[in-house]
């Protein structure tokens, strides 16, 4: 994911509200954002999970020989 | 990016010799087969597993377990080529000179795990010794010939399993014969201690109501039998072993086309017992065979079906098979019935070959079913090419039927009602893994088809439903080895390559706030995943390279 797009969806978790509440300080340019410090662990831990289900589990699956082709794991 | 999309519709299509037809039906199960509540049934063994066999062994630091006090090294392990772990893995030397033979014995045997270049990982299981033992292996055969093939003692947890697996299962066949159904079995007992099953008894069909003790009919066959004899090895201390009688044949219709080389016949006879049942009552009767832990095993014994007429179909001279496919056939055709059950091979391996070649060797009418229109029209190319079928043998049966059978217009209902009436020889079941157990059930309460041949490139076994498949339509018959067929040239090489293709911001805004049935739309639309696949497809075409593109 680039930048920009990163930086869509850490509005979208400050405008929904997903973190709890809102951490954005200030919208700087088009890959930038100025955000509290004491936000970052939980952040980074939505930001972990959010690339966990976009990739694929190559390390997970041994057998991965015989079924890469069919089973896309979210 | 995003969820994972669901498949939301497929189709299903039929091919099928003389009045055939086939059909696609579009059919829509967004969530049907998650919440498949019904469970099949499962023999009690099945449901074991060696994996928890080795939880008391020692384990270091880094999770390697100490294994040593149950596994005593032979001291000639050099010359023998694999370990069997307390935990039903096991391990071979794809350098070792006896490969080949370790190799054949333990697809037969054992579910392939991981198959790298030098070690190969293979897992026993309750269902592939099922397995083993549907093509003809007894439980002292594996036995001993694992303890030959072992660098080390083999663990007595695995023999235990071996034993728990193999004794009961593969004893009993259902067989139709002139369109009567026989429970057949040559151990008597077994079929006497089924017999005293109350629900048994209500199956069997008695033709003589007065004479209750109606003894069992005993026959005896003449059997041939190829001994395999294996390629003397010198060196090897195994060479004499390898021997074994473990992978004879019995003449099929496919072995006798080729020379048989480095092969001896050898009249046997073989006495079996069986007992007539009541065609209605045939789904209990497996049912409670499952749960007696005898399962039945389907055999069609097709050569000597008189009822169903004989379809003239042959293969062309041009269809040579090869090995590997006529090694999946033999596996299949082994003792000169059509076994049900399930081959695997990869994409490209020509899945279609054994699919027409199976329907050739049965002669009878046979009934492709296939998951896309698309598919329809290559089964009916594949069955033109290989086989002597031509068009007004072939039916094909889609959503957009172009073939009436009969030559009158039919509606669907009709055209099923046909499909009901008929009595199938052999159905072929094309990416049999996407199949869902219930409309293959499904499937199965409309056709009546004496032996089922499932095809495919993949056994999901994280997949719950592969235990469906195993008793739905049978056991996996034979599984290919990828790297090994790329090796040797058969398949293409295959290059796997990742692109990510990251939405624009925008794109991607309305991607996160929109609903979830709309982000399955954006998401398959995400417009720079068009245009890299779209610089993909030129790229190759003009390379004149073929290609195929899958999304979901």
């Amino acid at each position: 994911m680039n930048d920009q797009a990163m930086k869509q969806f850490l509005l979208h978790l400050d405008e929904t509200l997903k973190l709890g509440r809102k951490f954005i300080i200030q919208d700087l340019d088009e890959n930038h954002l100025f955000i509290s410090a004491d936000i970052l662990d939980t952040l980074q831990a939505k930001i972990d999970d959010l690339m966990d289900q976009i990739s694929f589990p190559l390390a997970e699956k041994r057998g991965i020989k015989h079924s890469f082709f069919f089973s896309q794991k979210s | 990016m995003g969820p994972p999309k669901r498949f939301s519709g497929k189709g299903e299509g039929r091919a099928s010799k003389k009045r055939k037809k086939e059909e696609e039906e579009a059919w829509t199960y967004e969530e049907d087969d998650t919440n498949d509540v019904e469970e099949a049934a499962v023999p009690g063994a099945a449901a074991r597993d060696a994996e928890k066999n080795d939880q008391n062994a020692l384990e270091d630091e880094f999770g390697a377990k100490d294994y040593r006090s149950q596994m005593a090294l032979k001291p000639d392990n050099a010359s023998r080529p694999l370990w069997v772990a307390p935990n039903g893995h096991i391990f071979l030397e794809s350098f070792s000179p006896v490969y080949k033979h370790a190799h054949d014995f333990l697809i037969a045997i054992s579910e392939p795990v991981c198959r790298p270049e030098h070690i190969h990982e293979y897992k026993l299981t309750a269902y592939s010794l099922y397995a083993a033992v549907s093509v003809g292996l007894q439980t002292n055969d594996i036995i001993e010939y694992l303890k030959r093939l072992s660098k080390t003692s083999i663990p007595d947890g695995i023999i235990e399993f071996i034993k728990l697996c193999t004794l009961s299962y593969g004893k009993v066949k259902l067989v139709l014969k002139h369109n009567k159904y026989f429970v057949e079995s040559p151990f008597p007992d077994i079929l006497q201690k089924l017999l005293k099953d109350p629900v048994i008894q209500e199956c069997r069909l008695r033709r003589n109501v007065e004479n209750e003790t109606e003894e069992l009919i005993t026959q005896t066959r003449k059997i041939f039998l190829h001994l395999v004899q294996s390629p003397v090895l010198p060196g090897t201390k195994l060479e004499t072993e390898m021997g074994l009688q473990l992978q004879y044949q019995m003449i099929s219709r496919i072995s006798t086309k080729k020379s048989i080389t480095k092969k001896e016949e050898e009249e046997t006879s073989l006495q079996t017992v069986s007992f007539e049942v009541n065609q209605e009552k045939i789904e209990v009767l497996q049912k409670r065979c499952i749960e007696l832990e005898h399962p039945l095993l389907a055999e069609y014994d097709f050569r000597n079906d008189t009822v169903n007429p004989d379809i003239n179909v042959d293969l062309r001279p041009s269809a040579v098979l090869r090995p590997y496919q006529e090694k999946s056939l033999r596996k299949m055709f082994g003792n000169g019935r059509a076994r049900s059950g399930v081959i695997v091979l990869p994409c490209g391996a020509g899945k279609s070959l054994v699919g027409v070649t199976a329907c050739c060797t049965v002669r009878k009418r046979a009934l492709v079913l296939c998951n896309s229109g698309v598919s329809v029209e290559q089964w009916k190319q594949q069955f033109k090419m290989w086989s002597t079928a031509d068009d007004s043998m072939i039916c094909r049966f889609t959503s957009e039927a172009k073939d009436k059978p009969m030559r009158r217009s039919w509606e669907a209902e009709q055209t099923m009602k046909w499909l009901q009436e008929q009595e199938w020889g052999i159905m072929v079941l094309d990416e049999v893994h996407t199949i869902p157990a219930k409309m293959f059930r499904r499937v199965l309460t409309i056709v009546q088809s004496h032996c089922k041949l499932g095809l495919t490139a993949t056994l999901l076994r994280e997949d719950d439903k592969i235990a469906d498949l195993n008793f739905l339509i049978g056991p996996k018959l034979y599984e290919a080895n990828w790297l090994e067929l790329q090796k040797r040239g058969y398949i293409a090489r295959v290059q796997c390559a990742e692109v990510w293709c990251p939405m624009t911001p925008e794109f991607y805004r309305e991607y996160l706030v929109c609903r979830t049935s709309k982000r399955l739309l954006l998401y398959v639309m995400n417009p720079n995943k068009f245009r890299a696949t779209q610089y993909l497809i030129r790229y190759h075409e003009r390379r004149g390279d073929k290609t195929i593109v899958f999304f979901r």
